[in-house]
Protein backbone atom coordinates (compact mmCIF):
# COMPACT_ATOMS: atom_id res chain seq x y z
CA UNK A 1 0.00 0.00 0.00
CA UNK A 2 1.93 3.08 -1.02
CA UNK A 3 1.18 6.72 0.98
CA UNK A 4 -0.97 8.16 -1.72
CA UNK A 5 -3.37 5.28 -1.55
CA UNK A 6 -2.98 4.70 2.67
CA UNK A 7 -4.26 8.65 2.85
CA UNK A 8 -7.77 8.29 1.12
CA UNK A 9 -8.72 5.45 3.19
CA UNK A 10 -10.56 6.09 6.63
CA UNK A 11 -8.68 6.42 9.61
CA UNK A 12 -8.86 4.58 12.79
CA UNK A 13 -10.59 6.77 15.63
CA UNK A 14 -11.26 6.33 19.56
CA UNK A 15 -15.12 5.53 19.06
CA UNK A 16 -17.51 5.86 21.50
CA UNK A 17 -19.17 2.85 22.65
CA UNK A 18 -22.60 2.25 20.25
CA UNK A 19 -20.71 3.81 17.28
CA UNK A 20 -18.33 0.92 17.43
CA UNK A 21 -21.27 -1.62 18.10
CA UNK A 22 -22.24 0.07 14.75
CA UNK A 23 -19.15 -0.60 13.01
CA UNK A 24 -18.86 -4.02 14.55
CA UNK A 25 -22.23 -4.86 13.00
CA UNK A 26 -21.77 -3.14 9.63
CA UNK A 27 -18.15 -5.20 9.45
CA UNK A 28 -19.87 -8.75 10.29
CA UNK A 29 -22.43 -8.06 7.48
CA UNK A 30 -19.91 -6.50 4.81
CA UNK A 31 -17.71 -9.76 5.68
CA UNK A 32 -20.73 -12.06 5.16
CA UNK A 33 -21.98 -10.52 1.78
CA UNK A 34 -18.27 -10.83 0.48
CA UNK A 35 -18.30 -15.00 1.09
CA UNK A 36 -21.78 -15.19 -0.09
CA UNK A 37 -21.36 -13.29 -3.09
CA UNK A 38 -17.86 -15.59 -4.12
CA UNK A 39 -20.04 -18.62 -3.43
CA UNK A 40 -22.70 -17.35 -5.79
CA UNK A 41 -20.44 -16.59 -8.49
CA UNK A 42 -19.40 -19.95 -8.65
CA UNK A 43 -22.88 -20.90 -9.01
CA UNK A 44 -23.57 -18.25 -11.99
CA UNK A 45 -20.40 -19.82 -13.69
CA UNK A 46 -22.17 -23.25 -12.86
CA UNK A 47 -25.31 -21.88 -14.52
CA UNK A 48 -23.44 -20.65 -17.93
CA UNK A 49 -23.81 -16.94 -16.70
CA UNK A 50 -19.92 -16.34 -16.90
CA UNK A 51 -20.40 -12.49 -16.95
CA UNK A 52 -22.73 -12.39 -13.73
CA UNK A 53 -20.19 -14.37 -12.12
CA UNK A 54 -17.65 -11.61 -12.82
CA UNK A 55 -20.52 -9.19 -11.51
CA UNK A 56 -20.34 -11.29 -8.07
CA UNK A 57 -16.85 -11.51 -7.90
CA UNK A 58 -16.53 -7.72 -8.00
CA UNK A 59 -18.78 -6.64 -6.08
CA UNK A 60 -18.00 -9.46 -3.65
CA UNK A 61 -14.67 -7.36 -3.99
CA UNK A 62 -16.64 -3.76 -3.09
CA UNK A 63 -17.68 -5.63 0.10
CA UNK A 64 -14.20 -6.49 1.07
CA UNK A 65 -13.03 -2.78 0.89
CA UNK A 66 -16.14 -1.95 2.94
CA UNK A 67 -15.20 -4.55 5.82
CA UNK A 68 -11.28 -3.43 5.31
CA UNK A 69 -12.56 0.04 6.08
CA UNK A 70 -14.37 -0.48 8.85
CA UNK A 71 -11.88 -2.89 10.98
CA UNK A 72 -9.52 -0.01 10.08
CA UNK A 73 -11.81 2.82 12.15
CA UNK A 74 -12.41 0.41 14.97
CA UNK A 75 -8.21 0.15 15.02
CA UNK A 76 -8.21 -3.87 14.06
CA UNK A 77 -5.54 -3.67 11.96
CA UNK A 78 -2.57 -3.20 13.12
CA UNK A 79 1.83 -4.04 12.91
CA UNK A 80 1.75 -7.67 11.91
CA UNK A 81 3.44 -9.45 14.53
CA UNK A 82 -0.03 -8.04 16.39
CA UNK A 83 -1.95 -8.96 13.73
CA UNK A 84 -0.87 -12.65 13.87
CA UNK A 85 -1.55 -12.20 17.32
CA UNK A 86 -4.99 -11.34 17.06
CA UNK A 87 -5.29 -14.21 14.09
CA UNK A 88 -4.10 -17.02 16.45
CA UNK A 89 -6.38 -15.64 19.09
CA UNK A 90 -9.15 -16.35 17.27
CA UNK A 91 -8.41 -19.59 15.70
CA UNK A 92 -7.62 -20.73 19.47
CA UNK A 93 -11.32 -19.52 20.65
CA UNK A 94 -12.90 -21.61 17.29
CA UNK A 95 -10.58 -24.73 18.63
CA UNK A 96 -11.14 -24.19 22.02
CA UNK A 97 -14.74 -23.46 22.50
CA UNK A 98 -16.89 -22.31 19.29
CA UNK A 99 -16.28 -25.23 17.57
CA UNK A 100 -16.30 -27.95 19.99
CA UNK A 101 -19.94 -26.08 21.93
CA UNK A 102 -21.31 -25.86 18.14
CA UNK A 103 -20.10 -29.80 17.36
CA UNK A 104 -21.75 -31.05 20.08
CA UNK A 105 -25.39 -29.46 19.73
CA UNK A 106 -25.12 -31.04 15.90
CA UNK A 107 -24.61 -34.47 17.65
CA UNK A 108 -27.64 -34.12 20.11
CA UNK A 109 -29.58 -32.40 17.45
CA UNK A 110 -28.77 -35.43 14.30
CA UNK A 111 -28.00 -32.79 12.31
CA UNK A 112 -25.38 -34.94 10.07
CA UNK A 113 -24.30 -32.74 7.33
CA UNK A 114 -24.14 -29.46 10.19
CA UNK A 115 -21.73 -31.91 11.99
CA UNK A 116 -19.40 -32.35 8.71
CA UNK A 117 -19.59 -28.73 8.24
CA UNK A 118 -18.07 -28.31 11.85
CA UNK A 119 -15.73 -30.97 11.89
CA UNK A 120 -14.00 -29.70 8.50
CA UNK A 121 -13.72 -25.95 9.94
CA UNK A 122 -12.43 -27.31 13.84
CA UNK A 123 -9.91 -29.51 11.92
CA UNK A 124 -8.90 -26.90 9.51
CA UNK A 125 -8.47 -23.95 12.14
CA UNK A 126 -5.58 -26.48 14.43
CA UNK A 127 -4.09 -26.19 11.61
CA UNK A 128 -3.85 -22.09 11.14
CA UNK A 129 -2.69 -21.92 14.53
CA UNK A 130 0.43 -23.63 15.02
CA UNK A 131 1.40 -21.58 11.39
CA UNK A 132 -0.03 -18.47 12.74
CA UNK A 133 2.22 -18.94 15.99
CA UNK A 134 5.07 -20.04 13.72
CA UNK A 135 4.89 -16.82 11.81
CA UNK A 136 4.38 -15.28 14.88
CA UNK A 137 7.76 -16.20 16.59
CA UNK A 138 9.70 -14.90 13.16
CA UNK A 139 7.69 -11.50 12.57
CA UNK A 140 8.61 -10.72 16.22
CA UNK A 141 12.47 -11.26 15.16
CA UNK A 142 11.71 -9.32 12.21
CA UNK A 143 12.12 -11.98 9.99
CA UNK A 144 9.59 -13.55 7.30
CA UNK A 145 8.25 -17.27 7.07
CA UNK A 146 9.94 -19.31 4.16
CA UNK A 147 8.83 -19.53 0.62
CA UNK A 148 7.55 -22.89 0.62
CA UNK A 149 3.80 -23.11 -1.38
CA UNK A 150 0.76 -22.78 1.16
CA UNK A 151 -2.13 -25.38 -0.27
CA UNK A 152 -5.72 -25.16 0.84
CA UNK A 153 -8.52 -28.35 0.49
CA UNK A 154 -11.26 -26.53 -1.22
CA UNK A 155 -13.52 -28.96 -0.04
CA UNK A 156 -12.93 -28.60 3.85
CA UNK A 157 -10.13 -26.02 4.10
CA UNK A 158 -7.41 -28.17 5.30
CA UNK A 159 -4.17 -26.11 5.04
CA UNK A 160 -0.81 -27.79 4.59
CA UNK A 161 2.88 -25.70 4.19
CA UNK A 162 5.02 -27.94 1.57
CA UNK A 163 3.90 -31.13 -0.25
CA UNK A 164 0.48 -31.68 -0.69
CA UNK A 165 -0.83 -34.95 0.16
CA UNK A 166 -2.33 -37.47 -2.74
CA UNK A 167 -5.58 -37.38 -0.40
CA UNK A 168 -6.70 -34.41 1.81
CA UNK A 169 -6.30 -36.19 5.24
CA UNK A 170 -9.77 -34.99 6.74
CA UNK A 171 -12.36 -35.21 3.85
CA UNK A 172 -10.50 -37.59 1.22
CA UNK A 173 -10.78 -35.14 -1.55
CA UNK A 174 -8.37 -36.21 -4.09
CA UNK A 175 -4.92 -33.85 -4.95
CA UNK A 176 -6.22 -31.91 -7.38
CA UNK A 177 -8.89 -29.81 -5.08
CA UNK A 178 -5.98 -28.06 -3.55
CA UNK A 179 -5.58 -24.61 -4.39
CA UNK A 180 -2.04 -23.56 -3.97
CA UNK A 181 -0.61 -19.89 -3.00
CA UNK B 1 -16.33 -45.34 -11.65
CA UNK B 2 -16.86 -43.02 -8.79
CA UNK B 3 -13.60 -41.12 -7.77
CA UNK B 4 -12.87 -42.52 -3.92
CA UNK B 5 -10.94 -39.65 -3.61
CA UNK B 6 -13.66 -37.32 -4.91
CA UNK B 7 -15.61 -35.53 -2.61
CA UNK B 8 -18.03 -32.82 -1.85
CA UNK B 9 -19.24 -29.53 0.46
CA UNK B 10 -21.80 -30.42 3.44
CA UNK B 11 -25.59 -30.64 1.56
CA UNK B 12 -28.84 -28.66 2.98
CA UNK B 13 -30.49 -30.78 5.40
CA UNK B 14 -33.35 -29.95 7.98
CA UNK B 15 -31.62 -28.91 11.14
CA UNK B 16 -32.71 -28.32 14.66
CA UNK B 17 -33.64 -24.53 15.15
CA UNK B 18 -30.29 -24.32 17.97
CA UNK B 19 -27.57 -25.71 15.48
CA UNK B 20 -29.36 -23.20 12.64
CA UNK B 21 -28.65 -20.44 15.50
CA UNK B 22 -24.99 -22.15 15.41
CA UNK B 23 -24.49 -22.15 11.75
CA UNK B 24 -25.01 -18.77 11.59
CA UNK B 25 -23.10 -17.99 14.10
CA UNK B 26 -20.14 -19.80 12.40
CA UNK B 27 -21.12 -18.32 9.30
CA UNK B 28 -20.48 -14.39 10.58
CA UNK B 29 -17.16 -15.81 12.03
CA UNK B 30 -15.66 -17.82 8.93
CA UNK B 31 -16.64 -14.44 7.03
CA UNK B 32 -15.33 -11.97 9.13
CA UNK B 33 -12.06 -14.14 10.08
CA UNK B 34 -11.05 -14.55 6.08
CA UNK B 35 -11.91 -10.97 5.28
CA UNK B 36 -9.21 -10.11 8.70
CA UNK B 37 -6.74 -11.78 7.10
CA UNK B 38 -6.98 -10.28 3.70
CA UNK B 39 -6.55 -7.36 5.32
CA UNK B 40 -4.04 -8.44 7.61
CA UNK B 41 -2.00 -10.06 4.32
CA UNK B 42 -2.05 -6.01 2.94
CA UNK B 43 -0.05 -5.08 6.22
CA UNK B 44 2.39 -8.06 5.41
CA UNK B 45 3.54 -6.97 2.18
CA UNK B 46 3.44 -3.37 2.89
CA UNK B 47 5.68 -4.33 5.80
CA UNK B 48 7.92 -6.66 3.63
CA UNK B 49 7.16 -10.05 4.73
CA UNK B 50 5.35 -11.32 1.44
CA UNK B 51 5.35 -14.84 2.90
CA UNK B 52 3.70 -13.80 5.57
CA UNK B 53 1.28 -12.01 3.10
CA UNK B 54 0.95 -15.39 1.41
CA UNK B 55 -0.20 -17.26 4.35
CA UNK B 56 -3.02 -15.14 5.02
CA UNK B 57 -4.27 -14.93 1.84
CA UNK B 58 -4.26 -19.19 1.95
CA UNK B 59 -5.62 -19.49 5.53
CA UNK B 60 -8.30 -16.30 3.91
CA UNK B 61 -9.81 -18.84 1.44
CA UNK B 62 -9.34 -21.62 3.71
CA UNK B 63 -12.05 -19.24 5.87
CA UNK B 64 -13.91 -18.86 2.78
CA UNK B 65 -14.81 -22.84 2.43
CA UNK B 66 -15.70 -23.07 5.93
CA UNK B 67 -18.32 -20.28 5.24
CA UNK B 68 -19.36 -21.90 1.90
CA UNK B 69 -20.04 -24.85 3.69
CA UNK B 70 -21.83 -23.70 6.73
CA UNK B 71 -24.31 -21.37 4.21
CA UNK B 72 -24.53 -24.42 1.96
CA UNK B 73 -26.08 -26.55 4.81
CA UNK B 74 -27.96 -23.79 5.90
CA UNK B 75 -29.63 -23.95 2.56
CA UNK B 76 -28.32 -20.34 2.01
CA UNK B 77 -27.18 -21.48 -1.53
CA UNK B 78 -29.84 -21.47 -4.54
CA UNK B 79 -30.08 -20.68 -8.24
CA UNK B 80 -28.79 -17.54 -10.13
CA UNK B 81 -31.99 -15.82 -10.01
CA UNK B 82 -32.82 -16.64 -6.41
CA UNK B 83 -28.94 -15.61 -5.35
CA UNK B 84 -29.72 -12.26 -7.16
CA UNK B 85 -32.95 -11.61 -5.33
CA UNK B 86 -31.08 -12.76 -1.96
CA UNK B 87 -28.41 -10.34 -2.74
CA UNK B 88 -30.60 -7.24 -3.82
CA UNK B 89 -32.77 -7.82 -0.39
CA UNK B 90 -29.60 -7.69 1.54
CA UNK B 91 -28.50 -4.69 -0.37
CA UNK B 92 -31.78 -3.05 0.33
CA UNK B 93 -31.84 -4.02 4.06
CA UNK B 94 -28.63 -1.95 4.25
CA UNK B 95 -29.22 0.99 2.35
CA UNK B 96 -32.93 1.48 3.83
CA UNK B 97 -31.69 0.86 7.54
CA UNK B 98 -28.63 -0.26 8.62
CA UNK B 99 -26.51 2.28 7.34
CA UNK B 100 -28.80 5.51 8.12
CA UNK B 101 -29.26 4.12 11.71
CA UNK B 102 -25.82 3.91 12.53
CA UNK B 103 -25.21 6.97 10.21
CA UNK B 104 -27.15 8.94 12.66
CA UNK B 105 -25.59 7.10 15.45
CA UNK B 106 -21.95 8.12 14.11
CA UNK B 107 -23.14 11.72 13.33
CA UNK B 108 -24.67 12.11 17.14
CA UNK B 109 -21.61 11.01 18.71
CA UNK B 110 -18.95 12.93 16.39
CA UNK B 111 -16.63 10.27 15.31
CA UNK B 112 -16.01 11.49 12.03
CA UNK B 113 -13.82 8.28 10.22
CA UNK B 114 -16.73 6.01 11.13
CA UNK B 115 -19.13 8.09 9.62
CA UNK B 116 -17.02 8.25 6.63
CA UNK B 117 -16.78 4.52 6.16
CA UNK B 118 -20.51 4.25 6.74
CA UNK B 119 -21.12 7.05 3.77
CA UNK B 120 -18.97 5.55 1.45
CA UNK B 121 -20.26 1.86 1.90
CA UNK B 122 -24.01 3.33 1.89
CA UNK B 123 -23.01 4.55 -1.21
CA UNK B 124 -21.45 1.37 -2.97
CA UNK B 125 -24.81 -0.27 -1.99
CA UNK B 126 -26.86 1.76 -4.51
CA UNK B 127 -24.77 1.01 -7.00
CA UNK B 128 -25.08 -3.10 -6.01
CA UNK B 129 -28.97 -2.64 -5.60
CA UNK B 130 -29.51 -1.08 -9.23
CA UNK B 131 -27.15 -3.58 -10.97
CA UNK B 132 -28.34 -6.64 -9.07
CA UNK B 133 -32.09 -5.39 -10.27
CA UNK B 134 -31.37 -5.04 -13.85
CA UNK B 135 -29.20 -8.43 -14.03
CA UNK B 136 -32.27 -10.27 -12.34
CA UNK B 137 -34.46 -9.27 -15.10
CA UNK B 138 -31.89 -10.14 -17.41
CA UNK B 139 -31.76 -13.71 -15.72
CA UNK B 140 -35.17 -14.13 -15.48
CA UNK B 141 -35.51 -14.46 -19.30
CA UNK B 142 -32.26 -16.30 -19.45
CA UNK B 143 -29.94 -13.67 -20.66
CA UNK B 144 -26.79 -13.36 -18.79
CA UNK B 145 -24.88 -9.99 -18.50
CA UNK B 146 -23.50 -8.51 -21.20
CA UNK B 147 -19.57 -8.94 -22.18
CA UNK B 148 -18.50 -5.40 -20.33
CA UNK B 149 -16.34 -4.67 -17.74
CA UNK B 150 -16.75 -3.82 -13.89
CA UNK B 151 -14.93 -1.34 -12.32
CA UNK B 152 -14.42 -0.86 -8.57
CA UNK B 153 -12.60 1.55 -5.81
CA UNK B 154 -10.46 0.13 -3.98
CA UNK B 155 -10.84 2.63 -1.42
CA UNK B 156 -14.42 3.20 -1.05
CA UNK B 157 -16.29 0.07 -3.24
CA UNK B 158 -18.15 2.50 -5.92
CA UNK B 159 -19.02 0.05 -8.56
CA UNK B 160 -19.67 0.51 -12.40
CA UNK B 161 -20.56 -1.43 -14.87
CA UNK B 162 -18.90 -1.27 -18.68
CA UNK B 163 -17.65 1.86 -20.97
CA UNK B 164 -14.19 2.74 -18.83
CA UNK B 165 -12.96 3.33 -15.46
CA UNK B 166 -14.27 6.80 -14.52
CA UNK B 167 -10.95 9.70 -14.44
CA UNK B 168 -11.93 9.61 -10.52
CA UNK B 169 -14.01 8.32 -8.30
CA UNK B 170 -17.08 10.26 -7.79
CA UNK B 171 -17.67 9.16 -4.21
CA UNK B 172 -14.31 9.39 -2.64
CA UNK B 173 -11.93 11.52 -5.39
CA UNK B 174 -9.68 8.34 -5.52
CA UNK B 175 -7.92 8.40 -9.35
CA UNK B 176 -8.60 5.98 -12.50
CA UNK B 177 -5.53 3.84 -12.25
CA UNK B 178 -6.42 2.66 -8.70
CA UNK B 179 -9.25 1.00 -10.02
CA UNK B 180 -9.77 -2.54 -10.38
CA UNK B 181 -11.36 -4.27 -13.26
CA UNK B 182 -13.35 -7.42 -13.22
Amino acid sequence: MDEAFEKRLPKPEDLNAMTEECLKAAFAGESQAAEKYMVFAEQAAEEGFPNIAKLFRAVSFAETRHARNHLRVMKGVNSTADNLAAAFGGESFEIDEMYPAYGEIAKVQNNTQASRSIRYAVKAEMDHKWMYSEARDKALNGQDIDTKPVSVCLICGHTVIGDVPDKCPVCAAAKEYYKTF
Amino acid sequence: MADPYKNTPPAPEDKGAMTAENLAAALAGESQASQKYLAFADVADAEGYPNVARLFRAVAYAESTHARNHLSVLGGIGTTAENLKAAWGGETFEIDEMYPAYDAVAKLQENKSAQTSISYALKAEMDHQGIYDSTLKGVEGQKDLDETPVYVCPICGHTVVGGKAPAYCTQCGTTAEFFKEF
